[in-house]
């Protein structure tokens, strides 16, 4: 495994009697690295806590090899951070909030102006960069905090729901740009999502959050192989054959709402599947491998949590 | 189809240190102030008011000394002037270290007072821009999530109240001696008004810092710019309101008056009681003048309440210590 960017031992946080963080021991490589979870499981908590904007209670955190809580400003200047919620200065128009945070990260006025223009024209932003902030649209907003995350040209770039309140083009772009950073320019990004669509798409590592508790922590490949034996069929006929040919071979299988039948082949590849179909003569319209297998983990995951936590509920 | 036209580019540039991270912020917050037109109307009048005691300050230059422009000129308007004038100048020039040093001192003290007036109005007109803002649209956590600690963005945030207190106060006073020096009749009056510049720079110095403290307590205290700015102009107007009660009913009420409290620390660092003393004790033919305004003001001239003023500014500046340390937080 490569260094890791975060390393965190028991790491806790409460919030009265809710417990937000409940003793994360985590040790995540560099790469790109999905936070799943659903609202309220902790994810948010889970980076500003590593990014000192909230204490944390117990436990001990690295970030970039460094001690959360005692180089707090050093650990900063390395790490960029896009939050949920709107975060920009009144008045301000957006090349120049852009150049402000870079010159709050410490660069030089021109390098900061410099730098402001460069982050604003590869985030997508044209001349409405000279427009007030107050004035721009969610999608705006939400490029012009990617700008001022990435303005000083950090390691690891911390976004929280960036697709929030976005169009399904918005969120196309942005996304496409968060991977971009990762891939072409090797910056480690840590996205927190609750849309699996986001985090699928350009997410390596994948860590579910529910409870303040980390229930799964693979990467993405290994979690989809972990669902490997599951494919979507779509047939033009014969569904009821088919199915009960799957039966035979103690295949579960439903018919879906679309028409589709979903089986678990429980096979490393679509071979056996393709064999069997072959056998029946029913030729395949298309074959959906793995479908949804994030999703599934992750409801699974929730439910596997769920009902332990249901279950040290009773025993008490 | 690439998004976008230019690539992302990484910066290998050399990092400015923390005192300029701090005086961004501070610039920042300056320049915010300062695009309220209000603000620059404010600091215009303050200026006005230096280019006032620059003036009057010229003219007490030209009386103090014998052939000045100003005494002939006042001679020839009244014969009979011309022997008191005379006179009086001759002596005074004799002793440059009275007549230079009080005249000065109770100038700087009375200007330095009306300035105050200006500098309150211009705070609550800045008061929005320090922290009530920054915490109302959730600029504290992009603050936060910088290379900068908590203590760096109130440092930040304290420069911006005292660079302004600077714009209104403390600038026009130092130019305003610097420059009534300039015009005086010789070179002897910018040392002899030494310890006028110097109360006043302590005594401003002092001020600033205690307002500036204030300033950011009251600012953090809402996220709403109405509320703050209401807070402020009420502590002043309520605390101004205080003083005749506080003559009527317990004393000690009037030490929570921002202006009373300043008010005391200015008369314990002008120190005008010595002054007044020289001038009655020292000055021919005004003595009894002068006396009979000691006697009028004495209880407030010779025993400035200084302890309760100290007393009164720590426990307001504590409580917005607390106010400060309890809000500005990024959640």
């Amino acid at each position: 495994m490569a260094a890791p960017i975060i390393e965190t031992v028991d790491f806790s946080k409460r919030f009265g009697a809710l417990k937000a963080l409940d003793s994360v021991t985590l040790r995540v490589a560099s790469g790109s690295i999905g936070l799943l979870g659903p609202n309220g499981a902790g994810k948010s908590t889970f980076m500003k806590c590593l990014l000192q904007l909230l204490p944390f209670d117990s436990g001990s955190a690295k970030l970039l090899g460094r001690e959360v809580g005692r180089e707090g400003r050093d650990i900063r200047k390395r790490v960029g951070y896009a939050p949920e919620q709107d975060c920009h200065i009144p008045g301000m128009v957006g090349c120049e909030y852009v150049t402000y945070c870079a010159r709050l990260c410490g660069l030089p006025f021109q390098a900061a102006r410099q730098r402001a223009h460069e982050m604003l024209d590869f985030v997508g932003m044209g001349q409405e960069r000279y427009r007030k902030i107050d004035t721009y649209s969610t999608g705006m907003k939400q490029r012009l905090k990617l700008a001022q995350a990435i303005v000083h040209d950090p390691e690891v770039v911390f976004l929280d729901e960036p697709t929030n309140g976005l169009d399904p083009r918005g969120q196309v772009q942005i996304l496409e740009l968060i991977q971009s950073l990762r891939k072409d320019h090797g910056m480690s990004v840590i996205l927190s999502s609750h849309l699996l669509h986001d985090v699928d798409r350009i997410c390596e590592q994948i860590v579910i959050i529910a409870r303040g508790r980390v229930l799964v922590h693979d990467t993405l490949q290994n979690l989809k192989a972990r669902r490997r034996g599951a494919a979507e069929v779509v047939v033009a006929g014969r569904h009821d054959d088919l199915m009960r040919e799957f039966g035979r071979n103690a295949w579960p299988c439903e018919l879906l709402s679309n028409g589709h039948i979903r089986v678990e082949h429980s096979g490393e590849d679509l071979n056996p599947l393709l064999r069997l179909m072959h056998s029946l003569e029913v030729p395949p319209v298309e074959i959906i491998p793995s479908p949804n297998a994030l999703e599934e983990m992750f409801v699974k995951a929730l439910a596997e949590n769920s009902e332990e936590s249901s279950a040290v509920g009773a025993s008490n | 189809m690439a998004l976008h036209d230019t690539q992302y580019q990484h910066w290998q540039g050399r990092h400015v240190g923390i005192w300029s991270r701090r005086a961004v912020i501070a610039g920042q917050g300056l320049k915010s102030c300062l695009q309220v037109k209000w603000m620059r109307y404010i600091i215009t009048l303050c200026w006005g008011g230096a280019l006032v005691q620059v003036v009057a300050l010229f003219f007490l230059g030209q009386l103090l000394v014998a052939d000045s422009i100003v005494v002939e000129w006042l001679s020839n308007l009244n014969p009979q002037l011309q022997a008191i004038g005379r006179a009086l100048t001759s002596w005074l020039e004799g002793h440059p270290e009275i007549s230079v040093r009080t005249s000065f001192n109770l100038l700087f003290y009375f200007f330095s007072n009306s300035l105050m007036t200006f500098t309150m109005i211009a705070i609550a007109l800045s008061i929005p821009h320090l922290i009530t803002r920054d915490l109302s649209s959730n600029a504290i956590i992009i603050y936060s999530s910088k290379a900068l600690s908590r203590s760096d963005y109130l440092l930040g945030k304290f420069a911006t109240v005292l660079g302004l207190m600077v714009l209104t106060w403390l600038g026009p006073v130092c130019v305003a001696w610097f420059m009534g020096n300039l015009l005086s009749p010789n070179w002897h009056f910018f040392w002899h008004s030494r310890l006028a510049l110097a109360h006043g720079v302590v005594f401003l110095g002092g001020s600033m810092v205690v307002l500036g403290v204030l300033a950011l307590g009251v600012s953090a205290v809402s996220s709403s710019s109405k509320t703050t700015t209401s807070i402020w102009v009420g502590l002043w107007l309520v605390g101004n309101a205080l003083i005749p009660i506080a003559k009527e009913t317990k004393p000690w009420l009037r030490n929570l008056s921002l202006s009373y409290d300043l008010e005391q620390i200015g008369l314990s660092v002008f120190q005008l009681k010595n002054d007044f003393q020289a001038a009655e004790q020292n000055i021919p033919l005004f003595g009894d003048m002068i006396r009979a305004i000691r006697e009028r003001s004495r209880s407030a001239l010779e025993t400035p309440d200084l302890t309760g003023a100290l007393v009164g500014l720590g426990l307001m500046m504590a409580i917005c210590l607390v106010i400060v340390a309890r809000k500005v937080k990024p959640e």
